[in-house]
């Protein structure tokens, strides 16, 4: 047991070193004994050293070591091969890893809190969704009347953040309850973290934690942090702590930089009323968490959850005086929370496929490039298998062989996947709020890429092996290769392997042409004004804007927006400027479904100013745009309506002609979205292709902001701008900035940026798959070259002698091009065949992610059948041009 | 005796010496360490002089039977100075050499005694 512990001591090189010094020194002073009579008395000293070196040798441990120094230096002799096989399976096991760290990061980790395991989070069940908020009175209440649980709220926010005193873009933040980080046990790392005494409801202490991270961006590591005052609001707060690194609360993609108690609220969301004290909304902006104490079950608290929520005054009736029916839900977020997991969870799947695939296919590749290794090498292992070495040998060494490929192959993997990952994530948070996620390969992701690495090697290297161990010991080692003693054609396996990757690349690069036209179709849906012109957008919150309800306010806010648009207008390269309620790419609105014709249509509300259609580029294709006379709450209600009002509110029937008016619908939208009177139409205009790029327009109808009634006071700027946006954008955000400095702006965005962020999934599919088909096509390309290349060399005299016998230099080419088309003709046919089908199957599960195309679309299998034929024969025209041009007299010279 | 073949390639291998001999070696390197502290080439004479030259070992033998049994830590070498002035590594037994010297002479003396019976058994020689 110790001999063997020492053993392994002494595989450490410096331990290994110290040892031979010893033996070296020791050997040493006894040649130089006083009392030897002679020195050969000592014997072969050399000989010596070497016998007791052995002593120190794992013996198994020191064989396979020597096979991997064998291998090392045997692929140090062929680097074409090594890198070949070295970067296309980097590629595969790059890839997979890649996804498995996004896979782990959304929904795999657990969260970095003192008991992940005991953390639920609380929301309430509607007959049709999910509410995952709630407010400030019920998070109270649940406080006081939920026993056997210790429960946190939070709230996610943008802050309005001074750190100088001048503007900054606004940061992520979040309002967290005093019992928030005592219930997640995280402890600052300087100074201290929010506790109870923060929290007192009637004013909060105006102090903030920062996050490690942004401690180090924003602060450079200040070490006099604590202490130091920042303005939030325009409040100042002072900040008290750092939470630790890698700390983001509990929703996963996010992360927010401040901390502050919940019951600052008023001053740190000016844009909203005071929620804490006065909640004239019904605003569920609360999330909250909780831990069972035990005893209590989770059964027990889920049975006081449910009764609290179903009391009377738990929440509001509705306008018909009845009360939903809601049940209490607990849900497990160990993992955190993340709608992410949710959004992406069809796009994993797709990648999840096309990373196997690719996988499968550099495997293949790989299995046969070392087939053929394997044959040149026949001659080697016929020798040493004569010389008496066991098949087991020789199939150990090509194993290790391939496991060290698969290795540097995997070292490889990591690299690019660790990059490969932060231009995703990066890629997926574009123009949309940052995605923030932890990527730091760690143990699991090392352990998954090490078993991804070591599969393929064993997937790849087996055949080989066993091929290798065959090689009969009769074999004359010294026969060369390429006599027509050999036997003809290419080895068998190599060519079921070049079938399996023709057969799986049909399925990739099918589903990338099915991928690429369903984005192409959305695109061409999208192709607006917004696609195709700048567009610039950006939100616009003053304060109070949430609650315009407040008498002055609307006609304050209208004075502000309107002030803002004529400052905007007189920029150099803007072209037009209007303002609405909301980005038109946004599926939030005003309105609702409305009783018609007793169905329900959702009919949608939006505010705007006049020269919105102008401005986006939507055409009025009858009656007027609105106009500034008609912002006025004392002047006629009007309206403009789209054609798909008309399409399904009218019959078809222009209202322009008809005078049709826009009835007082019973709404179920927000109270007072609709006037109680009739509205008059005065206008039609075009369908916007948004926000729902994959169905119908639904039915608009556009108002003036001072004629719709709505509690809602935000609104969007829109500037339609020509040339260079960037200085216009400058110039825009400043001024938007300076109308309330106290209210968190937003950044500037291009409306062609959010179209491309809202097809994020579609272009991460097309995105991925295209570039994989591209690896995939080289990677088949070089099998097939390989293929041909060595079918021709190994039947060099063959061809000559053929061709001094009067063979045709088109005989020649069929005779080395029928592999090829052999291998090609079944690769592609099995695999257009179980592909189609699989993606039959398929089609109802990728039907969210397809726009205007069908999974199993048949040009596109026909154009990836087109497109690998192509290759291949592309891939073997240069060998079989080579035999076509053999010399017979020396080829056979080489008898 | 392991078989013969040799894996000529890439990898030697070298049998030291004759195994089964390795355990007496080493019985008789311990058995000699048991009177004092030696250094290596102190142990190859002791071995002859004690055996009355009847067992001559080259050192060259000896060493790789030292290191193993140093491994197995049974005797333990330390850097002396010599009487002579000389830097020399010096082994001596450790309390679990000086076990496992024990349980191979019982061994030893038990095997030898077992030969010895059969060769002094009576019975018939055939004609």
């Amino acid at each position: 047991m110790i001999a063997r512990w020492r053993r392994l001591l002494l595989l450490l090189p410096w331990r290994r070193r110290a040892a031979e010094q010893d033996m070296q020194d020791e050997l040493q002073s006894l040649a130089e004994l006083d009392d030897l009579a002679d020195r050969r008395e000592l014997g072969n000293l050399t000989l010596a050293a070497e016998d007791a070196r052995a002593q120190w040798g794992v013996t198994w441990l020191d064989d396979i070591g020597n096979d991997v120094r064998h291998a090392v230096r045997g692929l140090r002799r062929h680097p074409g091969f090594t890198a070949t096989v070295v970067t296309s399976l980097a590629i595969g096991i790059g890839a997979s890893t890649a996804l498995f760290t996004l896979i782990d990061a959304v929904s795999g980790r657990l969260l970095p809190v003192a008991d992940p395991q005991r953390l639920v989070a609380l929301a309430q069940q509607y007959e049709t969704r999910t509410e995952q908020g709630f407010t400030y009175q019920q998070f109270q209440r649940l406080n006081e009347q939920l026993t056997g649980m210790t429960l946190a709220g939070y709230s996610h926010q943008q802050f309005a953040v001074s750190v100088t005193g001048g503007t900054e873009l606004p940061v992520e933040g979040e309002l967290v309850s005093g019992s928030y980080f005592p219930l997640l046990g995280i402890h600052a790392i300087r100074g201290r973290l929010l506790q109870p005494e923060d929290d007192r409801p009637g004013g909060g202490n105006p102090v903030a934690v920062i996050s490690d991270a942004w401690w180090a961006e924003r602060f450079a590591r200040d070490p006099n942090i604590v202490g130091r005052v920042l303005r939030i609001g325009n409040t100042p707060f002072t900040i008290v702590g750092i939470t630790p690194p890698g700390f983001f609360g509990v929703e996963v993609g996010t992360a927010p930089r401040v901390f502050v108690p919940l019951t600052t609220q008023p001053l740190v969301m000016t844009a909203n009323e005071n929620l804490i004290e006065s909640p004239i909304q019904f605003l569920t902006w609360v999330r909250v968490l909780g831990a069972i104490d035990p005893p209590a079950s989770s059964g027990q608290v889920r049975g006081q959850l449910d009764a609290i929520i179903r009391s009377q005054d738990w929440q509001p009736p509705d306008k018909n005086g009845r009360r939903p029916h809601t049940t209490g839900v607990l849900m497990n977020v160990s993992t955190g929370r993340s709608e992410l997991g949710a959004k992406f969870s069809t796009t994993f799947m797709v990648l999840t496929v096309v990373v196997g695939i690719v996988l499968a296919i550099a495997c293949a590749n790989t299995a046969n490039l070392a087939l053929a290794r394997a044959a040149v090498r026949r001659p080697e292992f016929a020798l040493r298998l004569a010389l008496g070495a066991r098949p087991w040998r020789i199939i150990r060494q090509v194993t290790v062989e391939s496991l060290v490929l698969a290795a540097a192959a995997g070292a490889g993997g990591v690299a690019l996947s660790y990059v490969a990952t932060r231009a995703l994530v990066l890629f997926a948070s574009a123009g949309q709020s940052a995605i923030t996620l932890e990527l730091t390969p760690d143990m699991r992701i090392l352990a998954f890429a090490t078993i991804v690495s070591t599969v393929a090697g064993l997937a790849f290297g087996l055949a080989p092996a066993i091929r290798a161990s065959r090689a009969s010991a009769r074999d004359n080692p010294l026969q060369d290769i390429g006599t027509t003693r050999h036997r003809i054609g290419a080895p068998g396996p190599a060519r079921i392997f070049l079938i399996v990757q023709v057969a799986l690349s049909v399925t990739l690069l099918a589903g990338t042409g099915v991928f690429v036209a369903s984005l192409r179709n959305l695109l061409r849906q999208a192709d607006g004004i917004a696609a195709r012109e700048q567009v610039l957008t950006v939100r616009v919150a003053p304060r109070g804007s949430d609650q315009r309800n407040t008498p002055g306010t609307s006609e304050r806010l209208d004075r502000l927006y309107r002030g803002l648009q004529e400052e905007v207008s007189q920029m150099a390269g803007v072209k037009a400027v209007s303002m609405s309620s909301v980005s038109p790419l946004s599926p939030l609105t005003l309105g609702g479904p409305v009783d018609f014709n007793g169905a329900k249509v959702v009919v949608r509300i939006m505010m705007v100013y006049p020269s919105y259609f102008g401005a986006l580029g939507l055409t009025i294709t009858s009656g007027r745009d609105l106009d500034a006379r008609d912002n006025d709450p004392a002047a006629p209600p009007v309206a403009v309506v789209n054609r798909a009002y008309v399409r399904r509110m009218l019959g078809g029937v222009d209202p322009i002609a008809s005078g049709a008016t826009i009835p007082a619908f019973t709404s179920r939208g927000p109270a007072g979205t609709i006037a109680p009177q009739p509205i008059a139409i005065v206008g039609v205009v075009a369908d916007s292709p948004y926000p729902n790029l994959r169905q119908e327009s639904e039915p608009v109808i556009y108002r003036t902001f001072l004629q719709t009634r709505t509690g809602r006071g935000q609104m969007v700027l829109h500037v339609r701008t020509h040339g260079d946006p960037s200085s216009v954008a400058r110039q825009v955000r400043a001024l938007v900035q300076n109308v309330d400095p106290t209210t968190p702006s937003f950044a500037v965005v291009s409306l062609a940026d959010e179209v491309s962020a809202t097809l994020i999934r579609e272009r991460l599919m097309a995105m991925f798959a295209t570039v994989f088909s591209g690896v995939v096509i080289v990677l088949i390309a070089v099998g097939l070259y390989g293929l041909t290349a060595f079918g021709v060399a190994r039947r060099t005299p063959e061809i000559g002698l053929r061709l001094a016998l009067g063979a045709t230099g088109w005989d020649v080419y069929q005779l080395v091009i029928r592999h090829a088309a052999q291998v090609m003709a079944i690769g592609v046919v099995t695999g257009t065949l179980v592909s189609w089908a699989a993606m039959r199957l398929a089609t109802s599960r990728l039907g969210d992610v397809l726009f205007g195309v069908r999974a199993d679309d048949p040009a596109a299998f026909a154009a990836a059948a087109i497109a690998l034929l192509l290759v291949a024969m592309a891939a073997s025209l240069v060998p079989a041009r080579r035999a076509m041009r053999i010399e017979p007299i020396s080829a056979l010279r080489k008898e | 005796m392991r078989p013969s073949y040799q894996d000529s390639l890439h990898i030697e291998y070298r049998y030291t010496s004759m195994e089964p001999l390795h355990g007496v070696l080493d019985m008789l390197v311990l058995r000699t360490l048991l009177f004092g502290p030696l250094h290596g080439y102190g142990i190859a004479g002791a071995i002859r002089d004690g055996s009355g030259e009847a067992v001559q070992i080259e050192f060259g033998s000896l060493y790789p039977s030292l290191k193993r049994l140093e491994i197995q830590g049974w005797i333990a070498g330390t850097w002396e100075i010599s009487e002579r002035n000389r830097r020399v590594k010096v082994y001596r037994l450790t309390p679990a050499g000086r076990k496992q010297l024990r349980q191979e002479t019982s061994q030893w003396t038990a095997f030898v005694e077992g030969v010895g019976r059969l060769l002094k058994a009576p019975g018939k020689e055939s004609a």
